[in-house]
């Protein structure tokens, strides 16, 4: 195949006015985007070669250079500042110096800015389990400002590196564990194609990990045929998807725990504590009396104790196998190497059976924890509280084990018995069955 | 002496796939309960052939039930109304087995096509094949898929209650099947009853009436 010097010149052509069409409206939209007059005076001094910094109340530095190129290239390149600092006063600004209580307090200042054009998104924040912790007191939960810098946030359709991820700033771990695991590597190699933290975890609406079913939801939401790929092999594989989490499986070097949650018992819903009334932690400290795990008539005393103080959002125990950690949740593997074997789970003294925690949802939106004798898993007396978790075999109940050995050597004895007797009696019987023949004999004669 | 047809072909049939299909139950069983002290097959296999097999004794289960609904047979299960008479021939049996089997005499009850049961076997069978069997089948199915049956499995109490009766019901029946495997051996001749569920026919003495 050859090419004339006109099809060479209109091939290349092509070629550039294809990459002008795919790179231009980046492109064009950074290269386009300039300051307002007003925006220019702020830059100045914002961007100038005096470097500006803020003594905060409690001791710390604010930096307050924005860099202009960085601007605009951001996602914020069409808004003018005082569309976020409404309140500065032209007069004074820069003159008069204004207090600052921390860089903190700063940020938080700015949470209704945000609301002005991202409605929807702070709505869903203030459902999650960050804006619970705020409103609980937390000093550490994000605010927006904590995720998403003003100055140099870019379009979300833009791939940033995974470092750059504000989820890493908190939850260090979890994102050490995530850039080695299966969905970390393949987010490195394939780019958007595999997830980040907010493909699972829903940007702004983040609910805590460990309660409910969202993270499930989120694994099925691009896995769409795990369900029908595990009946293949699965028995019960409904159940299995309903009492253990993915990781369980699938990060085979997770180490495993049963998690009791307090449901409630009509809807099955999660139970939350109400805020200013610690009854969780109170009642399980005082049913523990020994300080090791409730026991099985501590776990029932205290659920007792709790429905009588809960008369109208009584709790029952719905349990479930998960992993220890978020950083064990973020462990893992490929396809190929998840658990398959049932022995892991299935046999007396698996390893996943030996630690138990009883879970309530806290005021802040996070799971609070007490620990519990892993005796309950196989006691006849814990059938009322643990009626809903059962895993055959590792969970069994002891006494129907002693009563299996009991009934069979009952019964052996039956014909151990009956034939000892059978044994002692051959002398007489024999003597009997003559007796009768003699009689039957004598009876045929005289007949 | 004569022969007595009282096992019919379809129960027969019914009996040997039950036996059969029991065995395979009770191995399969305490292999999927007992993983740390048996290891014949695995897990996962073990679970498929007591499903299967499970489902292949609960079609056997209609089999009998069929029989006996739809034909004059059922006789064999009607128990004596008479509680009087119902004692002294259940009494009359128990001191037969209890006593009168070590000296030699006959079996006090005589069995033909319409009443093949002694009074003790008609109130243990009514009871294994109209109770106790349903609901060991019936908390199988649900063990089978538990989230396709969550209704009925909560409704009972939970997953551990509905498996704590299913495994009752096995040592019951592993306690029954040792029982009915010494008490088949105790005919005119250890085999003769064995004998009797192959072939139909049943050998009993003349002089005895039905």
């Amino acid at each position: 195949m050859s090419f004339s010097g006109f099809q060479k010149s209109l091939l290349i052509s092509g070629l550039l006015f294809l990459l002008v069409v795919l790179c231009g409206p980046v492109a064009h939209a950074a290269d386009d985007a300039s300051l307002s007059e007003d925006d220019v005076a702020c830059q100045t001094c914002h961007d100038g070669k005096d470097q500006l910094v803020k003594k905060t109340e409690a001791g710390e530095s604010l930096s307050l250079m924005i860099s202009t190129k960085a601007f605009l290239a951001s996602r914020h390149n069409d808004t003018s500042c005082t569309d976020c600092h409404e309140d500065l006063d032209e007069k004074t600004h820069g003159k008069v110096k204004v207090p600052m209580e921390s860089k903190r307090a700063y940020r938080m200042s700015f949470q209704d800015s945000c609301t002005t054009c991202h409605k929807k998104n702070v709505a869903k924040y203030k459902d999650s389990v960050h804006a619970m912790m705020l409103s609980d007191g937390s000093d550490k939960a994000p605010t927006c400002s904590d995720c998403h810098n003003s100055h140099t946030q870019l379009d979300i359709k833009l791939l940033e590196p995974i470092a750059d991820v504000p989820c890493a700033n908190c939850h260090k771990d979890i994102y050490k564990a995530y850039v080695k695991d299966v969905h970390g590597l393949a987010r490195a190699a394939k780019g958007k194609s595999a997830p980040i933290c907010a493909d699972c975890h829903q940007p702004h609406a983040i609910q805590a990990a460990s309660l409910g079913s969202g993270i499930k939801d989120s694994c099925l939401t691009c896995h769409k045929d795990a369900a029908a790929k595990h009946e293949v092999w699965l028995p019960n594989s409904g159940r299995h998807f309903e009492a253990i989490s993915c990781p369980v499986c699938h990060a085979p070097d997770a180490q495993r725990r049963v998690n009791l949650r307090m449901v409630n018992a009509v809807g099955g819903r999660q139970l939350m504590e109400k805020n200013g009334v610690p009854q969780f932690e109170q009642m399980t400290k005082a049913a523990d009396g020994k300080d090791a795990g409730l026991s099985v008539a501590e776990l029932r005393s205290f659920l007792k104790e709790f429905n009588l103080e809960n008369v109208d959002n009584k709790a029952i125990l719905s349990g479930r196998l998960e992993v220890r950690s978020g950083v064990n949740a973020h462990q893992l593997s490929e396809k190929s190497k998840a658990l398959k074997d049932c022995k892991i789970c299935h046999q007396a003294g698996a390893a996943p059976f030996q630690s138990v925690v009883l879970t309530m949802a806290g005021p802040d939106g996070r799971a609070m924890r007490h620990g519990v004798e892993k005796e309950v898993l196989n006691s006849f007396t814990a059938m009322g509280t643990m009626r809903g978790f059962y895993a055959i075999g590792s969970t069994r109940i002891k006494l129907l084990d002693y009563l299996l050995v009991l009934v069979v050597l009952g019964v052996l004895c039956v014909p151990a018995a009956h034939l000892t007797a059978n044994y002692l009696f051959k002398g007489r019987r024999e003597k009997l069955k003559a007796q009768r023949q003699a009689a039957d004999a004598a009876a045929g004669k005289r007949g | 002496m004569k022969k007595v047809y009282i096992h019919p072909l379809p129960v027969r049939i019914w009996h040997w796939i039950n036996a059969l299909g029991f065995l395979i139950l009770i191995a399969t069983g305490v292999q999927i309960r007992y993983l740390d002290l048996v290891q014949v097959l695995s897990f996962r296999t073990a679970v498929n052939i007591h499903n299967w097999v499970g489902f292949v004794l609960i079609a056997d289960f209609f089999l009998w039930l069929g029989y006996y609904l739809f034909t004059d047979k059922i006789t064999v299960y009607l128990p004596e109304m008479n509680p009087k008479k119902y004692f002294e021939d259940a009494w009359r049996q128990i001191k037969f087995y209890g006593y009168g089997i070590f000296l030699g005499e006959e079996n006090p009850h005589h069995p033909t096509i319409y009443h093949k049961f002694n009074p003790l076997q008609i109130m243990m069978y009514q009871i294994i094949m109209l109770l106790l069997l349903p609901i060991l089948f019936g908390t199988g199915i649900l063990l089978w898929d538990v989230e396709r049956f969550s209704f009925l499995v909560n409704l009972l109490g939970g997953v551990r209650v509905v498996d704590t009766i299913h495994v009752l019901l096995f040592i019951v029946f592993t306690g029954f099947l040792i029982m009915h495997l010494y008490l088949i051996t105790l005919g005119r001749t250890r085999s003769e009853h064995i004998k009797a569920m192959l072939t139909g026919y049943e050998e009993v003495s003349d002089k005895s009436s039905p």
